[in-house]
This record gives C-alpha cells, structure tokens and sequence, in this order.
C-alpha cells in the first residue's frame, strides 16, 4: 500500500487535531454547564436541608455554608477531633496508644453532648502544626482542639472560626537554673529554640525588634526543639508557658530548669471550627461556657444526677434540661442537640475545675490565673489599679 | 487478518467505523483531551472557592529563620518571600557542600573497592553496604544526634589547636572577612580582583593550549595542566596581595554560651550535609566502580604495556574513560541530592521546605505554598541537569 504523501498526512493530522479541539470544546461546554447544574441542585438541597437558609437568596462563594458539622457528625455517629498528640498534659499518645489530656477532654464533653456517647470520638492526629488548619478545612476533622491561639488573623485568613477559649496562656521562656538568664534583656544573642509552625515565632520576632536585641533561632517542632534544648543545644526554649511547663514536669531533671515570669504575649487557646457554621460553633461554645458555669454553681461529676433529679433553683433546671417543680424543659432554643446536652458533657466529663485538677493539676499553678473563676467577682476585689481587675480580655491581634 | 493477502481487504468505506484508524485516533484525542479539561476545570474550581492568590507572599514575614550567612534580614521587616528566598539560600547551600563532597567520597571509595589491598576493598565495600542499605532519614538523623549528645555543651567547650571550638552549638572556625584594607573601601575591591583573576585565567589558558600544542607535536610532557593551575594560582594570590590584602582572618572565641568572631558550622546544616554526603557518597561509589569495570579488561592492560604507573594508569586512561558512563548516572544522584535536602526538616535546619512550612501555618494557603515549593525543587533540579548535560556533552564530544 502506498503511503500518502507527507502533505495529505499534515492535512489529515491538523484535520484531526481541529476535531479533537472542537470535541474537547464541546465537552467542557457540556461538563461546566451540567456541573453548574448539580452544584446548583446540591445547594438547594442543602437549603432544604438546613432550612434556616430559606431566606438567603443567592448564596455567595465567600459567605456560602460549608455544610452542617453537627448534622454530619450526628449522621457519622463519632466525632472527628483534631488534637495534639505530642504535649503532656494537653493532648499526648501515652504508650498504650491512649490519647490524654486537657483538650481530649473537651473532645469527649462536646461528643458526650452532641452523640450521648463520650466514647464515639475518633482522635485524628493534628500535632503538625503547619497542616492542622488544613485538616480542619478539608473536612478531614469536625473540630480542632490543639493549644490552639485565637489570633485576628488566624480568624480572618484562614477557613477557621474559634470558640470560647478552654485555656489562656502566654508565651514564656525557660532557661537553666544556672544560665543567669532573668529576662530577655539578658538573651542578647542568645541561642533560642522556637517551636516553629505556631504563632511563637512571631511573638519572639516582634519583642526583640521591641527591645532591639538579636537572638539565633533554632525552630522546630515543639518536640525536637525540646529535646535539643534539654541537650544544651540552645540557652533558652521559648513556646506557651502551659507547654514549657508541661515539657519540662514529665523530665527527672526538672529541678534544674525554669520558666522565667516573664510573659510576652497573650496565647488564648481556643476549639476551632469551620467558618460558616455557627449553628456548630455555637454548641461548642455552650458547652465550654457551661462546663465553666457547672463549676461556678458547684455541680459536679458525682453530684449532678442527684441535681438532675432534684433541681435545687431554676438555672440549674436549665442547665440541665429538666424540669423544675413540674414545669416544662426549656431547650435554650438549641435545635441541633437535645436539652440535656450539658448534662451529659458534666457526666462525662466534670466541670472544668475537675477536668483542670485531673488534667493538668499542679503542673500548671491554676490560683490567680486567667483559668480560674472570675472570682471574688470585680465588684468585690480588692487593691485594683483604674480599669483593673476585671474580666474583659481582648484577643491578639496578629 | 495479516495472514490474508492484502488484495482480499474489504475496500475502506465498508470498515466500520471504530476500526478506521483516522477516527480511532479521533476518539483517543478528544477523550484525552476531554479528561485534561475535565481535571482543569475541577482544579480551577477548587482553587475558586479556596481564594486562590499568591499576594500573601508579600506580607511582613515576622519570624525569623537560622542562616548564618544572611544576618541582616530580621525578618520583622522583610516580607514572606525574602524569607522564603533566605530559606532557599539555605537549601543550595547543603545542596551544593553535599554534591560536592560526595562525588569525592565516590570516587574515593569506588576506585578503593577496586584496590588489590584486601583491607582497603572490603572498608569500602563495608561503607558502601551499610550506607546504602539503611534509610537516609536516620542517618541524619543519627548524625545529628551524635552531635546533640556526643559533642560536649559550649560551657565545656573544646578546643582544636587554640584556632577552633567544638561543642554541640556547632564547630566554630577561623574565617577571612573583607576589611577596609590600605586604599579604603572594598566596595570596589571585589569588583577589581574578578576582572583581575578572569585576565590571569585567559592567560593561563593561554599557555596551556601552547604547551598543548608543543607536546602534541613534540611528543615531550609539558604538563600543561599544572603550568595554567600554576600560573592561576600565584597570580591569583599576587594580585590580592597587590590590591592591599583587604581581608583579615576572623579567629572565633567564645564568650558565655556563643561564639563570636570567626565563622560557626552550625550542626544542623553539619547533620545533613554529612548525612547527605554519605549516603549519596555510597551509590556515586557504586557507580564509579561500576563504570570503570564496564572498561574492556584491554584498556588496563594496554596502559600496563606502555608502562604508565598505577596512578597514571586511572588518572590517564581509566577514569576518563569511565567518566562518559558515570556522568548520566551521578546527574540522577544530584538531583536525589537535592530533593533528598528536604530531610532538614528532621534536623532543625531551617531549608526552604521548613520555611514555606512557617509561612503555611501563618498564612494557610498550603496549595500556592506547595506550588512554589515544587516550581523552586524542579528549578533547583534543572540547574543541576543543565550544568552535567554540558559536562556530558564536553565529555562525550570525543568518540572513543
């Protein structure tokens, strides 16, 4: 057989190549109007579903809800919690494989309240901290509990929304007993190992351009840096006074280090949700401050199914879900979860005075902190300077 | 079908239609092309809802990376990509210490492996065994370790000959800083040294395509090579001398816990370059001794008959030749070299890899992060292929 000559061959192939132009034209025609099509039918159902979205016209890219984490969690029947898994006290894999700590606790009172279950929690592994707001976004977790710091951009940036703070700390630095370091006025130059991927590198940064001192990093995980200045690689380690304190407590040698008193920031740790969806932030939310107020009126683990019995006053009727002399529930107006959620996360869990004395106890001094009560209350403190002693507590802007 | 003569084929237009290659070919096109639009629209509209954008990069970076190369930028008021550039700065720098160190191990060991001396062969084997056939990411991290733990804490610092120090903050060595020397600033002085030494370079050149000449036509030795590198070097140290030696060398000492003065390897960047060099130091051995085997048995034998020593012997007629099989393969062991310096991120070191991290966490923005992270590798990669093809290409241009 003869071979066409090798102009009708260009012809047929750039032939050839026109149709496959068109046909790829028409198919992308095709695949954006019919993907256009089923977004569109899976927004209206989504509406449908969540109802509340009825009114909302048009829904906007930027302002478009991410879907119903409680829905989906309640559908799931276990509750994805992002935690660390590499800090003692807070959020650490012991050798059992058992996942302790403070932030697991809340894991467990949030799944107690919105799956009756404490147990139906599915610990993810969010110890990297460059990729933890990844995991939240992508849906690959439902909350993140991590000794995570609100910080105004975080929340503006980033596909994350922060609810009430379960702990508040600073960052600190911890040195050797015997380095005669007193303050960062005595760090010129100094070797400082800075847990990187957090917002500790930032802080450092910013307070010796403050003081105008130079220091020489070493950043790294918070485990690694840890380890390399216990090793004597750096005259300081600097991260949240909570995770120095919780370095340093597990070592044998922990007489011979200390945290300086000085604080350089303010680290208010904070369950991070997804953006737009409040309805899920909002029972995180009540939960902590719940959690919080079950310690303010003195309900506990082991007294609340006798309060839950026997209400002594209305507002612990409400907080409880029951009824109060024969009266009817009140459900606070929570649709998602059922009146007794409270309850059930104090069953689990306690109030947060028991989970701090169970979790962290006197690792972490609680008395006089920003962690314990706002108690006395304001109006009875004394020796406070004008505008002080109070509890209005503005969130870091950075 | 191919068995039947050709003049019993059914004429074209009675073929159906998925059986004519023209339209077959058609089909595979468009679906090919259909699936690629498919996935870039689905990409385009992921990238949609997740506010896709480089602009984060020029915000104030506030975090400060380790480069003791690069002080001055503090990172409060550069911005995320200066960073990003300090971080990469960082990586080349391990890359190129680890590239260069390990094809001397390589060669070293390869041609060892082929020594007559038992000893010196199964060292060699020894070495190539255990570093080829254990994880790179623990030998870092082993290298690292043994100086965390092993080198003594800087308050117990020791000495090397009263000129360096050892401690697990790094070894710290002598080094020439750049002064204002007898004629001022030396701003100008680098630019004239440069001119200076490019002259000084011709020049020798120059002589050495002369002598070239004389003993291809003679026949007589005039070590040509050692003639240029003489003539590069005494000039080269002349005319620094000459323009005023406008650089002093910088002894360390150590004052409280850090050194000053001098300059300090630091033993993260320690840990991975000797961690790279020898791993990647294992296969460039392998690849050495296996290229000069390939050589037919006649070469060794040939060079044996005109009488040239042991070492003229590999020098002249055996590593040449061995050097077209080994280039392809030791180019594949720069570029592991290079994505292999990622493994920073085990051992402190604050590499591009590590610093896009930081950069992740405060901006988020993980797929432009990771983007650039992939576009700086397969540059970096590039590079390194781009400079062994024109090593190749040199050294294949004469056909044996």
């Amino acid at each position: 057989m003869r071979l066409p000559s090798l102009k009708s061959r260009r012809l047929v192939s750039a032939l050839m190549f026109a149709g496959a132009a068109l046909i790829a034209g028409a198919l992308i025609g095709a695949c954006t109007s019919d993907d256009d099509d089923q977004q569109a039918q899976a927004v209206e159902q989504q509406q449908q579903v969540m109802q509340q979205q009825q009114d909302q016209p048009q829904a906007q890219v930027s302002g478009e809800p991410r879907g119903n984490t409680i829905q989906l969690v309640q559908d799931r029947g276990t509750l994805k919690c992002g935690v660390k898994q590499t800090q003692p006290l807070f959020g650490n894999r012991d050798a059992d494989g058992n996942v302790t700590g403070f932030d697991i606790e809340f894991c467990k009172a949030i799944a107690a309240a919105v799956l009756k279950d404490a147990d139906a929690v599915e610990y993810v592994d969010a110890s990297d901290a460059s990729t933890r707001f990844e995991l939240l976004a992508d849906g690959q977790i439902d909350i993140l509990i991590r000794t995570t710091t609100i910080t105004s951009s975080r929340d503006m940036e980033l596909d994350v929304d922060f609810a009430q703070t379960t702990f508040y700390t600073g960052q600190g630095f911890a040195v050797r007993k015997d380095s005669g370091i007193n303050s960062t006025s005595d760090m010129a130059n100094a070797a400082i190992c800075v847990q990187t991927g957090t917002t500790t590198e930032q802080n450092v940064a910013d307070h010796f351009t403050d003081i105008g001192l130079n220091y020489e990093p070493t950043g790294g995980l918070s485990q690694d840096v840890a380890a390399a200045f216990f090793e004597g690689r750096c005259d300081v380690l600097t991260a949240d006074a909570s995770d120095l304190a919780s370095r340093i407590v597990v070592r044998d040698d922990a007489d011979d280090y200390q945290i300086l008193p000085q604080i350089i920031s303010k680290e208010p740790l904070a369950p991070g949700v997804r953006d737009y969806d409040s309805d899920w932030k909002d029972v995180v939310n009540w939960v902590v401050h719940g959690l919080i107020r079950a310690e303010e009126i003195g309900l506990t683990q082991a007294n609340v199914a006798a309060m839950a019995a026997n209400p002594p006053n209305t507002e612990v009727a409400r907080l409880l879900g029951v009824p109060f002399e024969g009266g009817s529930v009140s459900t606070l107006g929570f649709d998602a979860v059922d009146a007794q959620f409270i309850q059930r996360a104090i069953t689990a869990v306690g109030n947060y005075g028991e989970i701090y004395e169970r979790e962290i106890g006197d690792a972490i001094e609680r008395d006089c902190t920003l962690n314990a009560l706002a108690r006395p209350l304001p109006s009875e403190a004394v020796d406070c300077g004008p505008g002080e002693g109070g509890i209005l507590y503005a969130l870091p802007y950075r | 079908m191919s068995q039947q003569p050709s003049t019993s084929l059914p004429p074209p237009d009675l073929v159906p239609l998925i059986y004519q290659r023209g339209f077959r070919r058609l089909l595979q096109q468009g679906a090919y092309v259909g699936v690629t639009a498919l996935l870039a629209w689905y990409v385009y509209d992921a990238l949609n809802l997740r506010d896709f954008g480089f602009g984060f990069l020029d915000d104030p970076a506030a975090f400060k990376v380790a480069n003791q190369w690069i002080t001055d930028i503090d990172g409060v008021t550069n911005n995320r990509i200066t960073m990003y550039l300090v971080g990469v700065w960082s990586s080349i720098r391990v890359i190129f210490v680890a590239i260069l160190l390990s094809t001397l191990v390589g060669v070293v060991v390869g041609v060892a492996r082929l020594s007559s001396n038992w000893l010196v062969a199964r060292l060699a084997m020894l070495y190539v065994e255990v570093f080829r056939n254990t994880p790179l990411l623990m030998q870092v991290v082993l290298v690292y370790a043994i100086f965390l733990v092993g080198a003594p804490i800087i308050q117990d610092v020791a000495v090397i000959g009263d000129f360096a120090f050892i401690s697990n903050r790094g070894l710290a060595i002598p080094w020439p800083v750049p002064d204002a020397g007898w004629w001022g600033v030396p701003d100008w002085f680098v630019g004239v040294w440069v001119a200076l030494l490019i002259a000084i370079a011709a020049a020798a050149m120059a002589v050495r395509r002369q002598r070239q000449n004389i003993e291809r036509d003679t026949g007589q030795p005039q070590f040509a090579n050692r003639w240029a590198f003489g003539i590069f070097a005494v000039g080269a140290l002349v005319s620094f001398i000459a323009l005023g030696l406008p650089v002093s060398i910088d002894r360390p000492i150590v004052e409280g816990t850090r050194y000053l003065e001098g300059i300090v390897i630091r033993p993260e960047f320690a840990a991975l370059t000797i961690g790279l060099t020898l791993y990647t130091g294992a296969f460039n051995a392998e690849i050495v001794r296996g290229s000069i085997q390939a050589l037919p048995r006649g070469q060794t034998e040939a060079a044996n008959a005109v009488g040239l020593s042991a070492y003229q012997r590999m020098t002249l007629i055996i590593l040449p030749q061995a050097l077209r099989q080994m280039i392809p393969s030791i180019t594949n062991q720069y570029l592991n070299v290079n994505k292999n310096s990622s493994l920073a991120y085990a051992v402190l070191y604050d590499d591009l890899f590590r610093v896009a991290g930081i950069i992740q966490n405060k901006a988020g923005h993980a797929l432009e992060m990771f983007f650039v992270i992939i576009v700086t590798y397969m540059l970096i990669s590039f590079l390194i292929s781009v400079v062994m093809n024109f090593i190749n290409a040199r050294v294949t241009r004469v056909g044996v």
